[in-house]
């Protein structure tokens, strides 16, 4: 037995006609840390609020540690949460702020200097402990958030887009130091966030929603390497996923601008029976090097470089190609200009094929 | 920075201003002045500029203050006031913020209707049931009683619309993170609610009291017993007492006008900002 376990859940909201959340079935192990990702109105934090027992569960079973939990209130269920926008206690001071549910659950206040001394100290809140919200960062202030959650031992952790509110510096170095609470502590969390780069990084495993709907549960690497459908491989990775509109002409297909790319024979097995499909594939597997130039160079393709985008350590080429703006990841010291004529290959095992129709995928990479 | 014009437009406004608010003082510095004199000192001073300047510092300067103080029941009824206003003002936070609590976060059938009602309540002059209240009372037995006079004081429409209207912009997530600190709703109210909510909280304890100070018909028609009597009763009994002069007349006046100036001073600024924060002011 799991130690969370969502067996159909639904979300309907009175006056609605459609679910917010449907069929929402995921089994969740002690210690694990799980993302819910996807854009925004997908349900995610709906979901998140139903386990905290902030919204009523319209059908389906809540289970936590072997117990069902859909009639408990908040504080029974053994969970702490951070919030968006850190919920403090806008009139108490930091080492009350992470006190006060102690102080509520009776717990002896020597404990509670214990635990609010180890707290303060852990989160580098120290020289803070005595002041109020009002003068302090949002990092801070999130960090004060993270210790009344961490203060009362709960086995489970929620937290609903944390980060969401801070400038991106700050948001990589609270991303490092909530994974590195989360191995410290060993407590299961359930992270909910809008920004697959969060979920990619903290995450054992991602669960993509969409509209209400769990598009794909998995590892991070299997959601970027193995997506179940077009939504998936478009949610996960930056920059997105190129998408073409393809027509499969014996063992090539044809993009909708005449150019031609061949398939290995697996692959076109797998496409038969397919007149036109979607075909997918990632910035980093479009190449320009000599190399690759020279492998595939029975499927060379031509583009003008129309857009350079140079972040250091990688740069992003837009150009045109197959009826869409096409973006190519390459590595830093491939540099080229606007309006650059320039040839490229796809990696022909890097690519993916979606159904035009269901927009499942047919073949994903190898 | 302020242009040339702009400095000598401030001036010239400063000093309008300043004309403004010694005319409307002119009534408030003769009363001053003239509570510290004898009766004659106050006639033989009346038609000239005099009448605006105290005595000179001597034996007999607070002779009138010292006799009402000493001569009659003043202290007692000063007392009785603000012991009603304090037991008002606690009262009144805590029935109205509740209901403008369960206004602004509970869902319940009906809520904006009763809401609409209660607005509705606001337009209605306490004059007009009166003596619906005055009949209830009388009804249960509490006429010259400190129940009598505060039970149906309680209640104000205007400060349940002050306390929902602040109420209703306070962040759910944080009765949520309470709610996960084992809070109970009464709790939560009370520990994190209200002192959320200073600003309104300090605008209507300070009208509550201001309306005790200086209201008169409610304890005129309560109150018979001389012990229970308040500030302004006290004022009409004093002054309509034919013992009484002219300076201590005006020196009971000036006793019961200070608190109010005093407090208007002191708390102008919650009042503004807990009025400007619920976007209303007061009809």
């Amino acid at each position: 037995m799991s130690f969370i376990e969502l067996k159909n859940i639904n979300k309907k909201y009175k006056g609605n006609e459609k679910n917010s959340v449907t069929d929402f079935n995921l089994n969740i192990e002690e210690k694990e840390f799980i993302a819910f990702v996807g854009p925004s109105g997908c349900g995610k934090s709906t979901t998140l609020r139903m386990i905290a027992g902030f919204e009523d569960i319209t059908s389906g079973d809540l289970v936590i540690g072997g117990q069902r939990m859909n009639e408990t209130a908040p504080a029974e269920r053994g969970i702490s949460m951070v919030f968006q926008n850190y919920a403090l206690y806008p009139h108490m001071t930091v080492e009350k702020n992470i006190s006060y549910g102690l102080k509520n659950m009776k717990v002896p206040a020597e404990e509670i200097k214990k635990k609010v001394d180890w707290a303060v100290d852990i989160l580098g809140l120290t020289e803070y402990r005595y002041c109020k919200p009002k003068n302090l960062s949002g990092g801070q202030r999130q960090r004060v958030a993270l210790g009344r959650a961490i203060v009362k031992n709960q086995k489970l952790f929620l937290m609903d887009e944390p980060l969401s509110n801070l400038d991106a510096k700050l948001r990589v170095s609270m991303r490092n130091e909530i994974s590195q609470l989360h191995r410290k502590l060993g407590s299961t969390t359930i992270y909910v966030t809008h920004d697959q780069v969060e979920a990619m990084t903290m995450a054992d495993r991602i669960v993509i929603m969409k509209d209400g709907v769990i598009q794909q549960v998995g590892k991070p690497m299997e959601l970027y390497e193995h997506p179940d459908n077009k939504f998936v491989a478009g949610f996960i990775g930056s920059p997105q996923m190129n998408f073409y509109d393809v027509r499969v002409d014996g063992n090539c297909i044809i993009f909708t601008d005449g150019s031609r790319q061949k398939l290995s024979d697996s692959v076109i097995d797998k496409l038969k029976g397919y007149d036109s499909v979607i075909m997918g594939i990632r910035g980093e597997d479009l190449k320009f090097d000599e190399q690759n130039l020279g492998l595939f160079a029975d499927s060379l393709h031509k583009a003008a470089i129309n857009n350079t985008e140079i972040m250091g350590n990688e740069n992003n080429l837009y150009f045109e190609f197959g009826g869409i703006t096409s973006v190519a990841r390459v590595s830093k010291y491939e540099v080229s200009q606007i309006g650059d004529q320039v040839d490229f290959v796809f990696m022909p095992h890097k690519m993916h094929f979606f159904d035009k129709n269901t927009e499942k995928t047919i073949v994903s990479a190898q | 920075m302020l242009t040339k014009r702009q400095k000598r437009n401030n001036r010239i406004l400063a000093a309008v201003m300043l004309a403004a608010s010694l005319f409307f003082l002119f009534p408030v510095i003769w009363m001053l002045a003239n509570s510290f004199k004898p009766d004659a000192a106050i006639t033989a001073d009346m038609n000239s500029m005099r009448a605006f300047v105290p005595p000179a510092l001597n034996g007999d300067f607070f002779s009138n203050y010292v006799t009402i103080l000493t001569n009659t029941r003043f202290v007692r009824y000063m007392c009785n006031t603000l012991f009603y206003a304090a037991v008002l003002i606690v009262l009144g936070v805590i029935v109205n913020g509740l209901a403008g609590y369960a206004l602004a976060k509970i869902n319940f059938p009906f809520k904006d209707r009763w809401l609409m009602i209660i607005m509705l309540l606001m337009i209605v002059p306490m004059e007009t049931i009166i003596t619906i209240h005055f009949l209830f009372i009388a009804k249960l037995g509490l006429l010259n009683t400190v129940v009598g006079y505060v039970l149906p004081m309680i209640v104000n429409p205007f400060n349940i619309f002050l306390f929902r209207q602040v109420f209703v912009s306070l962040p759910d997530d944080v009765y949520e993170a309470a709610q996960l600190d084992h809070c109970s709703p009464i709790k939560y109210f009370f520990t994190m609610v209200l002192p959320m909510s200073q600003s309104v909280v300090a605008t209507v304890s300070v009208f509550t009291f201001l309306n005790v100070w200086n209201d008169y018909l409610w304890p005129s028609l309560v109150f018979t017993s001389s012990d229970l009597l308040t500030a302004q009763i006290g004022l009409n009994a004093i002054t309509s007492n034919d013992n009484t002069t002219t300076g201590q007349t005006l020196a009971v006046i000036t006793m019961v006008t200070i608190p109010v100036i005093l407090i208007y001073s002191f708390f102008s600024k919650q009042i503004v900002e807990g009025v400007v924060s619920t976007g209303s002011k007061e009809g």
